[in-house]
């Protein structure tokens, strides 16, 4: 495989990853020193909010008890299409911005839209192999109905 | 000058009461079924235009005060309408929005039909013997058909007086256009959307010429392209409507071109601008080169569907037809500048009436029938309350 | 010891009528629209915080039971609130939720109107000269807006008491952080949830369903003695729970609370909280407060309002962690505000056909532990106020 595509498919491996509730597979696509957002911006109090935060540990740890939370019924797919990838080759790290949606199927097999959004990532190939260093996946959209446990 | 009580919002404005409308009218169960029955039920309605149904067993689906219609042409040229409803068990029998077919054929247990609504076919038929019932007596629901200039137009009313009765003079300020027996109409563009809001208040936003402010175009196209003592409005019998004397500058809105009059239509140049209302829920407007005809149909009291055609000239070089197209939609399609504004206004206007928070609207202007005067929508009310037994400024009789 | 059957099923359990609440609340429409007219057109509604109308000219617009309202501040500091509805044909005049303007245009026909609601321009006004009609009889309709410990709250009845004599007590723990005047709004969320919307105001009344919230088990049930709860009524059915603690860092990956950035006159390990009457929820950790407000769409049809309020001036690093605090349970992608969204609309399924006929708040330890006392005074003051049993709602008042 080449390193381009290898880059890409952390981002598209972190969607399968959450999507398949397979949080190990998640880490393992997460940089030590990883920071994770999501963010929103509120028209009506006209500020942007974070409503995920999390380093590595946190993250960690925030998906180890995903499994114990009461969470919303039926499953989230993400689709994601990397528009733009800007190469910081004395860094070693690509930022990549994609566009995503996630979709919620019930257990009756209806789906509909839950989150569109876009991806801000910075993506660390200095090691082995590359890695999800940072992420800030802002939210279009806001009613998230019951909301979710599992990150976007 | 201050702001009021909010107590007050139920009392009427103190003004006659053909200067105010009650927000009843757009979200009452009881008046809107008078609506389906006195009006709607009623009235002719424009259900296309003859173009889109040219040839033998061409049909076209459609609703019309939510009933499911169609209109086809014989195989006698003769153009007719029925209830697109099977006479078996109800079901919808044409599914597709047109389509040309000499039989109309059930999908259920494929009862057929001609083209003049006569039942052709059951199979089996012999199991219905024994009752009697028979297929010279399953004939589809007709609905009475007429067409004038090219406009198809169906009545759900067996008694309704003639299409030439209904309309009068109201079409005149078209005679030019539809006129010319060298020029021939089609159809070219079509779309549909709908519309979260009461059907009254769309054609509200063609009839109301103040609203002139709302868009930029006409602000800077229209409003001062002449002045406004030179509008021509005109109320006819059965509420419909007509404004002539304006004219439009099209050069004074960036992005637009020069036009040539040698493209508008017969009778017109192209800073023309003509409406002509049909009562209740129809216009046919022109600007020229181009000319839209809307019909609107409630889905429910807080829902419509707007159908939007563009017309060119059959024949017409396709530079014409191009032409014609980019002017039209920039105008009148779902991207152009004028459309989706009014689609806007009827949805805001739904916000405040259609939950019973807006209690009253107001149409007083008077400009003895210059600039923007209010009396077309005043017209338009009192054939509305004419129609439906139910005086508009108090129809709840509160 | 049996599974029941149809008629016992129906058969309301032999405890005392204030114990049991009937489904007819949650589903039937003469109900509905007696709530609209007795509960929400006459009680205080907590709209926004003052912080979101810092400036003059600042607006707020909002839909309150179907009628399209504007919040704004006057040139002379005072808040008001009018309808959003245009004087002329109805239309609803500024469509953003939040912004800046000394004139409210309406878009149709550009009537203009003021901070103060009255009508200052129409154009071309003279064709209303034969009908006598000017710009001083086109005024918004003027809402009553009171403003209380930085709450701003309306009310559609003019003649409704003060909301300082409305509320009385019942937010007097939260006079030293409220009352500040420090605090700000840093989040706002909106959900439309598919239940009725006393469903959600009861998960803000019901201390025993700690027991649904993992975080609440690991980090509350156990960090104090559930001897040391107070729940206190107040007049108009107003309740608070207080003598809570919480151990955050008994939950994998959340650490205890920095006293530094404790909100005034509050602490990092106390959690309290005050329900209004009816629909809002002031709840204080620490660090961070939560105010969540809901208002009906329709029966089986609400929207939940969210805010998190810090302090102005927050640098941007405590900033950082106070939303993380205030997100990590009470945002969208928090650890307990979806369980609570989930549970009113699983209380929903039950209820909308007729599956499940009634509830049961029949706790009691006397204001202590897990006590239905909340429950019971909020449901209290509706029978109160709907003048109906909320045991027996579609009783009528003849055969009592």
């Amino acid at each position: 495989m080449s390193s381009d595509q290898a880059i890409r498919e952390v981002v598209y491996r972190t969607c399968t990853a959450l999507d398949a509730e397979d949080f190990d597979a998640f880490m393992d696509l997460c940089a030590p020193d990883l920071d994770y957002r999501v963010t929103a911006f509120s028209p009506e109090i006209r500020k942007e909010m974070t409503w995920l935060d999390q380093d590595y540990d946190g993250m960690r740890a925030l998906l180890d008890m995903v499994p114990q939370h009461l969470k919303r019924l039926g499953t989230l797919k993400r689709h994601v299409s990397i528009y733009f990838m800007e190469d910081d080759a004395s860094a070693k790290t690509a930022a990549i911005t994609s566009s995503f949606i996630v979709t919620h199927t019930d257990p009756e097999g209806r789906s509909q839209l839950f989150v569109a959004g876009t991806y801000f990532d910075e993506v660390d190939y200095s090691g082995d192999r590359p890695l999800l260093k940072k992420r800030k996946a802002h939210l279009e959209t806001r009613d998230l109905g019951i909301g979710s446990h599992i990150p976007i | 000058m201050a702001a009021r009580r909010f107590a007050d919002r139920d009392n009427p404005p103190d003004l006659n009461p053909r200067d105010y409308v009650s927000g009843e009218v757009y979200r009452d169960a009881g008046l809107f079924q008078a609506e389906l029955d006195q009006v709607l039920g009623k009235v002719w309605h424009f259900a296309c235009h003859e173009s889109e149904i040219a040839g033998a067993g061409d049909y076209r689906t459609f609703q019309h005060a939510t009933q499911p219609l169609f209109v086809i042409r014989g195989e006698d040229g003769a153009l007719r309408c029925f209830f697109n409803v099977c006479s078996h068990r109800g079901a919808r029998l044409l599914g597709d929005v047109a389509g040309t077919a000499s039989r109309l054929t059930c999908f259920y247990h494929l009862w057929t039909y001609d083209t003049c609504g006569r039942c052709v076919d059951i199979p089996r038929e012999e199991a219905y013997a024994t009752t009697g019932v028979e297929k010279s007596t399953l004939g589809l629901r007709e609905v009475r058909t007429a067409t004038r200039s090219g406009l198809v137009f169906v009545t759900l009313d067996d008694a309704a007086p003639p299409l030439d009765e209904f309309l009068g003079d109201s079409l005149e300020i078209f005679d030019d256009v539809f006129g010319d027996p060298s020029v021939e109409y089609e159809v070219f563009h079509f779309h549909r959307g709908t519309v979260e809001a009461n059907w009254k208040a769309w054609q509200e936003t063609i009839v109301d010429l103040y609203h002139e402010f709302m868009h930029v175009v006409l602000r800077t196209t229209q409003m001062t392209a002449a002045p406004m003592t030179e509008r021509d409005m005109r109320t006819y019998p059965g509420g419909h409507l007509a404004i002539g004397g304006l004219k439009a500058d099209y050069h004074n809105y960036k992005a637009y071109g020069a036009r040539e009059d040698s493209k508008a239509f017969p009778g017109l140049t192209v800073d023309d601008a003509r409406f002509t209302p049909l009562f209740p829920d129809t216009t046919i407007i022109t600007r020229g080169t181009v000319m839209r005809i809307d019909t609107v149909t409630p889905i429910d009291a807080h829902r419509t569907v707007v159908e939007s055609r563009g017309l060119g000239i059959k024949g017409e070089p396709e530079a014409d037809r191009r032409m014609r197209m980019q002017h039209h939609n920039d105008y009148w399609g779902p991207f152009g500048r004028n459309v989706p504004e009014d689609a806007f206004a009827a949805e805001a206007c739904e916000k405040a009436f259609g939950s019973g928070a807006a209690r009253y609207q107001i149409i007083a202007r008077d400009e003895e029938g210059q600039g923007q005067d209010d009396l077309m929508l005043r017209a338009y009310y009192k054939a509305w309350s004419d129609m439906t037994g139910h005086p508009s400024h108090n129809p709840k009789n509160q | 010891m049996t599974a029941r059957n149809a008629e016992s099923w129906r058969t309301l359990p032999e405890i005392p009528e204030t114990h049991v609440v009937s489904g007819a609340v949650y589903t039937d429409p003469t109900i509905f629209a007696d709530e609209k007219k007795r509960v929400f057109e006459r009680c205080w509604h907590l709209a926004c915080h003052e912080s979101e109308l810092a400036n003059p000219f600042d607006f707020r617009t909002f839909d309150y039971v179907g009628t399209p309202l504007i919040a704004i501040r006057g040139r002379d500091g005072v808040i008001r609130t009018f309808m959003n509805v245009c004087s002329h044909r109805g239309a609803k005049i500024i469509h953003e939720p939040a912004g800046n303007a000394e004139r409210l245009t309406c878009f149709y026909h550009l009537w203009s109107y003021d901070d103060r609601g009255a009508c200052v321009d129409i154009p071309r006004p003279e064709a209303y000269q034969s009908a006598g009609l000017t710009k001083d009889d086109c005024g918004l309709f003027e809402i009553r807006t009171e403003t209380y410990l930085g709450l701003v709250f309306i009310n559609l009845d003019d003649q409704a008491p003060a909301v300082t004599e409305y509320i009385g007590e019942a937010l007097a723990p939260f006079e030293a952080s409220l009352g500040s005047g420090e605090l700000e709004v840093f989040h706002y969320n909106r959900s439309v949830l598919h239940a009725n919307w006393k469903a959600w105001q009861e998960t803000n009344l019901d201390l025993y369903h700690e027991w649904m919230h993992v975080l609440l088990r690991r980090t509350q049930m156990t960090a104090a003695s559930m001897d040391n709860r107070v729940v206190k009524a107040f007049k108009n059915g107003h309740t608070m729970g207080g003598g809570l603690k919480a151990a955050y860092d008994k939950y994998k990956g959340m650490a205890s609370r920095d006293s530094d950035m404790a909100l005034p006159g509050l602490t990092p390990d106390d959690f309290f909280f005050v329900d209004l009457w009816p629909n809002a929820a002031l709840l204080a950790r620490g660090t961070a407060i939560r105010i969540d407000v809901v208002t009906p769409i329709d029966e089986k049809t609400m929207l939940v309002e969210w805010r998190g309020l810090g302090r102005k001036g927050d640098s941007p690093e405590v900033r950082r962690t106070r939303m993380k605090h205030h997100n990590q349970y009470w945002g969208p992608l928090g650890r307990n505000v979806p369980e609570d969204a989930f549970a009113a609309e699983a209380c929903e399924a039950g209820f909308r056909n007729g599956a499940a006929v009634y509830q049961v708040l029949a706790r009691e330890e006397n204001g202590k532990g897990q006590d239905d006392g909340m429950m019971r005074t909020w449901y209290a003051e509706w029978a109160r106020r709907m003048e109906r049993s909320p045991a027996d709602p579609l009783r009528s008042a003849a055969a009592e």
